[in-house]
């Protein structure tokens, strides 16, 4: 009865995670909006740590009818708010229904836990982790919740093939263009060159779009959203026939996430490079391509000072594209005349 | 080009702003840096490089932007040293952070910038940021903007580039220099190889980029983006530049890799003014010994480039630097070298003409003008070289069909330096004949053209005193100089009139007194050979050409004057040649039909005469003087010129001393007739007076030295003079000739002529001083008073003199006064 007129004991509750100190944090966007510190965890890691239960009041008898902890993958689509998937949902009893009379510490584990998915904010879905505790009581549960944050680490070969491909609108323009790989980590780099066979058309400049496309739902239901998550110019001017542009786009500038397939059967996050040529009219031609993007573990930290004695030879920022490609002609001169210039019609067949 | 190509006014304005901005953001990554925040710094590097991306700007506009900016780019260069110096781990992935940024103008600079940074503090592999850089540009493709960025690409790694390799020592004292903590630079790598490779891609790109100005915007524009071009040429030539300081560029290199890799880019452009201004960037910035070992190779690109280029400038420029070097340095070394030289541009020239039928006639003859410039200078002793080019121009004139070539025309003007070449060259016209093309090109000219380029002949055998020694040379040299000697069939009527035709053929007559043989003989066979080119030259030419021929006849008398005994025939010689002086005057009497000049010849020759004493040297003298007098008698029309004539006929008359008396008087009665029949009064009397002086003063050979002093003949003259004078019905003049009559009257009175009678003398006297009073008054009228009181003092001088005289010794010489006309030497 004591409760009812706001005499009753209340506690809160805190979830202290083992190895706070030494854990990895980053930031992620909250339902607030705001970034928020989350600690990192990988699949198959134990999730494990101490709740404190603390009492508000001293010496007052804080009664219960059990206290639980939960991990929880949760997926949500935001246009369906009460359809939230648990993909994951583990619970460890820390207490059985009694009383508390002083501040009290359960310690809990969950031992080597699957975390199949990536942590991922999109536009229309959200798949999040978050440890939940529960103290239930006889009106209202106390709870508590903390999000974690999951990378998916991947590994992909190295040798994967690269993108290679002729495009052209008949004898208007007509390129070919080729990037090292089609599978990228986050880290990574995307070396690779544009290579002009034929040019009409008074080009303004060249660059380099990474689209994002979110796809959520299935059938009729089937939200998909698209936004240019990163812009960068590759060339400015107008090139001849025979020009060779190379391209090299660090995606560690960008706020990427992997891409994802069917995640929960519910949603799909897919990359594309976009080569956008623009003309002095403004006009755009342009060229998707789909590129897998993936996490991959950190480098071991190199002490910095550490090889001295070792001559650097490489250093980051001039990765080359390397890959052997077809022999092209000697650029043209670009005093010929446009009309004389022509390619057979066979050969820009390929036409985007 | 650039979109916004309005006028100067707005050019200024949007440079205005985008300065505005650059320094407002410099300003700002100068305080971050300050501050160490690098990363905030570079941010405003790239905004401040956002303002690179304009295309508002005109080149000479952009140029001054580029400028501003670079200066703050160096700024934050010399910042991230220094910081490098302080925490080398802050930059170690600076160079991948800058290739974050997404506009590629900004991201580029910058890049260089890291790149630049990087080399200077000994990260990473030289060889491999400056391949990774020069390759990463190709991301520009604007030409105005790709120029400029590759422009700085050349400046920020012009300390860096490898050349020699680097030795221990050069890095000690590298590092001796740094401060205490930096750490210490390690050997570099890269060698000059990759250098030659960084720099000719780095050109070929520029290069691209230039002469894609040309073909970009519309086609009315086209002179003004020629003209922009032309204003950022040196971007383009700065990385020849670039090569041609490499200290460790070897000639091997430059013929193995450099010049082929260069000329290729330059020939394939296919673009007139690029190829015009490469070609000749090629000449000037590289090596004489270069250029020397890559001849061939050159001179073939030279042949592929476009019609439209002026290969003349190109091989001109080439010859003559190769000319002076060749001279300058190679002077005793090895022939071969110098030959294949010559051999090489001549073969190479004549291809060129070959395969450009639109090449103009001037060019032709200016690219001649360089080869024979070489063939002259460098291989002084090859005339066949020399003439094998000029044969070879005479091969294309002919082709062409042309002839009359205008001597101040385009094409003139080019020929005229062509044969001056030889002249100021050999310094020595005579082997010019050894040349048989010279005179056959020289005959393409027109009359003037022919005449000024003899005249400049003659004008270098004045100035280099060219000796015509043998008969060859003579011969020689009138071959050569034709068309000032004889009338041409080309030309003009009235060319004779000219300025250029007297000034010619006064060089001409200078040149005869180059006529120098061994021995006397040899020399008059020489002068009279001459004399018989000469006369065929037309009576405009004779009066110039012959009497300088007959001094030098006379010159040649006088010189053998000395020499009766060493030969024979002396008087048979000597009179052999006052017969040819007199024939040539009788050339200038009868086909150039002149008297004063001829009659001064023959009394100077009678002169000469009389001073060598020859066999019957009088009638030489008779005979000159008797011609001198009839060609006065003749020939002479004006008054004033019989009255001169007669002067010097007395005077010359005066100088003989060898005239036997039957010889010498009809000479002077001639001449008293002579001075009688002068047309005027006047002249009568003066003439008179003069002629009177022959009796007084002359000398014959029986006078054996002696003066004739006939005074009875002088007073009978005076007195005719006198009574003539008295007819003159002009007061002033009368009164003129009464004074001179009285002069005349008191030196003969001085000199004792006792034929003379005092009071005829004052008689004359009272009349001149009642004629003063009659004059109106006038200056002249007071001059004349004046003298005649002078006179009568004198008189009054003379009367006690003689008076003296004839008490001390009644007949005494004294010295003689001067005669009291100038009636003496021609």
């Amino acid at each position: 009865m004591a409760m009812l007129f706001g005499f009753g004991q209340s506690a809160e509750i805190q979830i202290r995670l083992s190895n706070e100190d030494s854990r990895k944090v980053v930031k992620a966007r909250g339902d607030d909006g705001n970034l928020h510190d989350n600690f990192l965890y990988y699949d198959g890691e134990s999730v494990t740590g101490t709740v404190h239960i603390n009492l508000k009041k001293a010496n007052h008898k804080f009664e219960h009818q059990g206290i639980r902890i939960e991990f929880i993958g949760q997926i949500e689509v935001y246009y369906d708010r009460g359809n939230q998937q648990d993909f994951i949902s583990l619970t460890r009893e820390l207490a059985r229904p009694g009383d508390l009379t002083q501040n009290a510490q359960f310690p809990f584990e969950f031992n080597n836990v699957e975390k199949p998915f990536e942590t991922y904010m999109g536009t229309n879905v959200k798949l999040r982790y978050f440890l939940r505790v529960t103290v239930i009581r006889r009106l209202t549960d106390l709870t508590k919740e903390i999000d974690l944050v999951v990378h998916a680490l991947s590994s992909y070969p190295d040798n994967d093939k690269s993108i290679k491909m002729e495009v052209g609108i008949e004898d208007c323009l007509h390129i070919e263009f080729e990037y090292n790989k089609n599978k990228y980590h986050l880290q990574d780099v995307i070396v690779g060159k544009i290579y002009f066979l034929l040019v009409r058309i008074k080009i303004k400049y060249m660059e380099i779009a990474i689209l994002k496309t979110e796809i959520v739902g299935s059938g009729p239901n089937t939200f998909k959203e698209s936004e240019t998550v990163a812009k960068f110019e590759i060339m400015d001017g107008a090139p001849v026939r025979g020009e060779s542009i190379p391209i090299r786009l660090f995606l560690a500038g960008y706020d990427l996430a992997p891409s994802m397939r069917d995640v929960g059967k519910k949603f799909s996050v897919k990359y594309f490079l976009n080569l956008v040529l623009i003309d002095e009219e403004d006009r755009r031609y342009f060229k998707q391509q789909e590129v897998t993007l993936w996490r991959k573990a950190d480098k071991v930290m190199r002490r910095p000072g550490s090889d001295d004695e070792e001559p650097q030879t490489s250093i980051p920022g001039t990765q080359k594209f390397t890959a052997p490609s077809i022999e092209h002609p000697k650029p043209e001169s670009p005093r010929s005349d446009p009309k004389s210039g022509s390619t057979s019609p066979d050969d820009n067949s390929d036409s985007s | 080009m650039y979109d916004n190509p309005g006028n100067a006014t707005d050019q200024e304005k949007f440079l205005d702003q985008s300065i505005r901005v650059v320094k407002a953001e410099s300003f700002e990554m100068k305080r971050c840096l300050d501050k160490g925040k690098t990363m905030d710094a570079l941010k405003h590097a790239l905004q401040m490089l956002n303002e690179m991306r304009t295309s508002e700007l005109s080149p000479k506009f952009y140029y001054r932007l580029y400028m501003d900016t670079m200066h703050e780019l160096q700024c934050l260069e010399v910042n991230l040293i220094q910081e490098f110096s302080q925490e080398p781990s802050k930059l170690s992935n600076l160079y991948e952070c800058v290739q974050y940024a997404s506009a590629i103008i900004p991201r580029l600079y910058l890049l260089v910038t890291i790149g630049g940074v990087f080399i200077k503090c000994g990260l990473g592999s030289r060889k491999e940021i400056l391949k990774d850089l020069v390759e990463m540009c190709r991301g520009v493709q604007h030409p105005l903007r790709g120029l400029f960025l590759r422009n700085y690409l050349m400046q920020c790694t012009r300390s860096v580039l490898p050349d020699f390799p680097e030795t221990e020592e050069m890095l000690l004292s590298h590092n001796s220099t740094l401060p205490k903590g930096t750490p210490q630079l390690k050997p570099r790598d890269g060698t000059v190889e990759d250098t030659i490779d960084f720099v000719l891609i780095n050109f070929g790109e520029m290069n691209k980029l230039w002469v894609r100005m040309q073909h970009q915007g519309p086609s009315k524009e086209k002179e003004k983006r020629e003209k922009d071009r032309l204003e950022l040429r040196i971007l383009v030539g700065t990385n020849l530049v670039r090569l041609a300081q490499l200290e460790a560029l070897t000639e091997e290199m430059y013929v193995r890799d450099v010049l082929p890799s260069i000329l290729e880019q330059i020939v394939s452009c296919r673009d007139t003014i690029s190829q015009e201004y490469l070609m000749e960037c090629v000449i000037q910035v590289f090596a004489d010994d270069f250029h020397l070992a890559t001849l061939n190779e050159f001179l073939n690109a030279c042949g592929q480039l476009q019609q439209e280029v002026n290969i003349k400038i190109l091989l001109i420029a080439l010859v003559d630097r190769l000319a002076l070097y060749t001279n300058s340095s190679i002077e005793g070394q090895p022939a071969p070298t110098k030959m294949q030289l010559f051999e090489i541009f001549s073969e190479q020239a004549t291809n060129l003409i070959k395969n450009r039928p639109d090449m103009p006639m001037d060019d032709i003859v200016a690219l001649h003008v360089s080869l024979v410039s070489l063939a002259v200078k460098c291989y002084p002793d090859r005339l066949d070289y020399a003439n094998m080019t000029f044969l070879g121009l005479r091969q294309v004139i002919e082709e062409k069909g042309i002839t009359d070539i205008e001597a101040f025309g385009k094409v003139g003007r080019e020929l005229t330096k062509l044969l001056n070449i030889p002249i100021d060259e050999y310094k020595n016209v005579l082997r010019l004949s050894e040349l048989p093309e010279y005179i056959k090109v020289m005959n393409y000219f027109d009359y003037r053209g022919q005449c000024n380029i003899a005249a400049y002949m003659v004008q270098n055998m004045l100035e280099q005193e060219t000796i015509l020694r043998h008969q060859e040379d003579v011969d020689a040299a009138f071959s050569l100089i034709s068309a000032l000697l004889k009338d041409q069939e080309k030309q003009p009527e009235s060319s004779h009139e000219t300025e250029e035709f007297a000034d010619e053929q006064n060089l001409v007559a200078r040149l005869l007194h180059l006529i120098r043989a061994d021995d006397v003989d040899s020399q008059f066979l020489l002068l009279n050979s001459a004399r018989k080119v000469l006369g065929e030259g037309g009576r405009h030419r004779l009066r110039y050409t012959l009497p300088p021929i007959i001094f030098e006849l006379y010159r040649l008398v006088l010189q053998f004057a000395d020499m009766k005994d060493e030969d024979e025939k002396w008087d048979a010689k000597i009179r052999k040649m006052f017969v040819c002086a007199m024939g040539t005057i009788g050339a200038l009497v009868s086909t150039a039909e002149l008297a004063e000049l001829p009659m001064k010849l023959y009394l100077n020759g009678a002169i000469t005469a009389d001073r060598v004493p020859f066999e019957d040297n009088h009638t030489v003298v008779y005979e000159f003087v008797s011609k001198a007098l009839s060609i006065l008698e003749d020939d002479v029309v004006d008054s004033r010129d019989r009255v001169r004539c007669l002067q010097l006929t007395v005077g010359t008359l005066l100088k003989t001393t060898h005239l036997p008396e039957e010889n010498w008087q009809p000479l002077a009665n001639q001449a008293v007739l002579a001075a009688a029949k002068m047309f005027k009064k006047p002249d009568q009397v003066r003439s008179l007076v003069t002629v009177a002086s022959l009796y007084w003063h002359g000398e014959t050979l029986e006078t054996n030295g002696e003066k004739m002093r006939n005074g009875k003949k002088v007073v009978d003259i005076l007195r005719k003079s006198a009574k003539i004078a008295r007819e003159c019905l002009e007061p002033l003049v009368q009164q003129q000739l009464f004074i001179q009559l009285l002069s005349a009257y008191i030196y003969y009175y001085e000199d004792k002529c006792t034929e003379i009678n005092v009071d005829h003398i004052e008689e004359l006297i009272s009349r001149t001083q009642d004629n003063a009073v009659q004059l109106d008054v006038s200056a002249e009228a007071d001059n004349l008073e004046k003298q005649l009181g002078e006179a009568i003092h004198r008189l009054q001088l003379a009367k006690i003199d003689v008076a003296a005289s004839q008490v001390a010794s009644p007949r005494t010489e004294p010295d003689l006064p001067q005669p009291p006309s100038e009636n003496e030497g021609l």
